[in-house]
């Protein structure tokens, strides 16, 4: 995890090669982090609001009910799931086992009922990957990339992210948090083009959701290979709706 | 992206013909022996997608046009953040290997519009003349430093004040060496001279 400056430099992870400066590494982590997660980062993130224009199509959420939907979302959705599938896929990379890396692909891209979850999730994992290979140089994603475009492997989002924190050395911890913060600030933005919130009022939502970021990064850390996948049946059914609509401005 | 794909991108305000140039283009293109395909951006609903498969109906297969959500920022998609019209582009060449056009139709936007060079080959601008004789005068990326710039519905010129003789100088004089074409994209004319411009690039890119 990210300390600070006057932490000593042979903590896990160590100092960057070819830098003398105390603490290189982890601030390189942080870096890493700020980079992946910085809305200007090419993600596909704005084309997507995470099942949030589904319901507000239904009618199904408010202004006052919207800090809910998301901290539910976080908890009961996106945490057993996409958070889940990051850190075993992080860990398995970490360890070199591409196989299972594989596998957790596999089955969250299986655990996602909707088509547009699916494809959202393989569109803008394929892409991440391919960034990345360019932007981080390392073999890790590179071979993991060439897997994904042979199709032996759907390349979620979530895997992708693993992968390529992995691969730049970012502790499984710090890359967990990081990937469910950047779903909540795409979350906020979302929410701000469909008229549920403002630029002020969507920065005390990002800022209120930490304790549930934290929460359920720690959940994740601890699921295993079996519990990888969650049901959200409210949340399936607008997302079934959403992709059938006769208009929508977002991909999700 | 396979490197014997010209890729267009056509961006331009509201309205102004460019889903009616692609419509007009495809038949071209198809008669000269090219096999083309079209990604549109539309800002709220599939109906630039729905409405080219409706109008190339038995000329291009509904699947050689698919449709890209842009979360309200029809610029993002096509500039800043290309990732999800890459991704369909990628898509598209993967289930029909033989495309060797494929159009990016950008969400209407303004004029501050602009295609990234990472996602397209070629960048048409596309205005018409009901926007106002002032348009080329205005300038913005897309009238200055687009590949193309294209002067649509030149039929109506009279019956909305706009002189075309002034809007074709003005777009030269703010281009320098660039290319303007005047179109009238329902009638076709002048869109022959659009295909021979993109043929002329493919000869130079590909």
């Amino acid at each position: 995890m990210y300390r600070d400056t006057d932490a000593a430099p042979d903590e896990p992870g160590g100092q960057s090669p070819g830098t003398g400066v105390p603490g290189a590494t982890d601030l390189d982590h942080l870096l890493v982090g700020l980079q992946l997660t910085d809305s200007a980062f090419p993600s596909g993130f704005y084309t997507l609001s995470h099942g949030l224009e589904g319901f507000v199509q239904e009618g199904a959420v408010d202004r006052d009910s919207l800090p809910l939907l998301l901290h539910d979302l976080l908890r009961h959705g996106v945490g057993p799931s996409d958070a889940t599938a990051l850190a075993l896929a992080h860990r398995a990379a970490a360890a070199g086992d591409w196989e299972a890396v594989a596998a957790v692909d596999r089955r969250l891209h299986a655990t996602k009922l909707s088509q547009e979850m699916r494809r959202a999730a393989a569109r803008t994992g394929r892409q991440l990957l391919d960034l990345a290979a360019e932007v981080f140089g390392t073999d890790g994603v590179a071979r993991y990339h060439r897997e994904v475009t042979a199709r032996r492997a759907p390349g979620t989002q979530a895997v992708a992210a693993g992968v390529v924190y992995a691969a730049a050395g970012v502790p499984v911890r710090q890359a967990v948090a990081a990937d469910l913060f950047a779903f909540c600030a795409s979350f906020a933005g979302a929410a701000l083009r469909l008229r549920l919130t403002d630029h002020r009022l969507a920065q005390v939502l990002l800022r209120r959701t930490a304790p549930v970021i934290a929460e359920t990064t720690c959940q994740a850390l601890a699921r295993g290979f079996e519990d990888l996948g969650s049901t959200t049946f409210t949340a399936d059914v607008m997302s079934a709706r959403h992709e059938r609509a006769e208009a929508r401005l977002f991909a999700s | 992206m396979r490197d014997n794909v010209l890729r267009v991108g056509v961006g331009g305000p509201v309205g102004s013909g460019k889903t009616a140039l692609i419509e007009a283009l495809v038949p071209i293109l198809i008669e000269q022996g090219h096999r083309p395909a079209v990604i549109t951006n539309d800002i709220y609903t599939q109906e630039d997608a729905q409405h080219i498969r409706r109008t190339l109906d038995g000329v291009l297969p509904g699947d050689r046009v698919v449709g890209v959500e842009t979360g309200a920022c029809p610029h993002t998609a096509v500039r800043d953040d290309p990732t999800m019209n890459l991704a369909a582009g990628a898509e598209m060449l993967e289930k029909h290997p033989e495309v060797d056009v494929l159009f990016y139709e950008s969400g209407g936007d303004n004029l501050t519009l602009t295609f990234s060079p990472a996602l397209v080959d070629v960048f048409v601008f596309v205005l018409d003349t009901a926007e106002g004789e002032k348009m080329p005068r205005k300038r913005g990326p897309g009238i200055t430093t687009s590949d193309l710039l294209v002067i649509n519905k030149i039929d109506i010129a009279r019956y909305v004040r706009t002189d075309l003789t002034v809007m074709e100088s003005d777009a030269h004089r703010v281009r320098g060496d660039g290319p303007v074409a005047l179109t009238d994209c329902l009638t076709g004319k002048g869109v022959d001279e659009v295909a021979a411009f993109l043929e002329s690039r493919r000869k130079v890119m590909v």
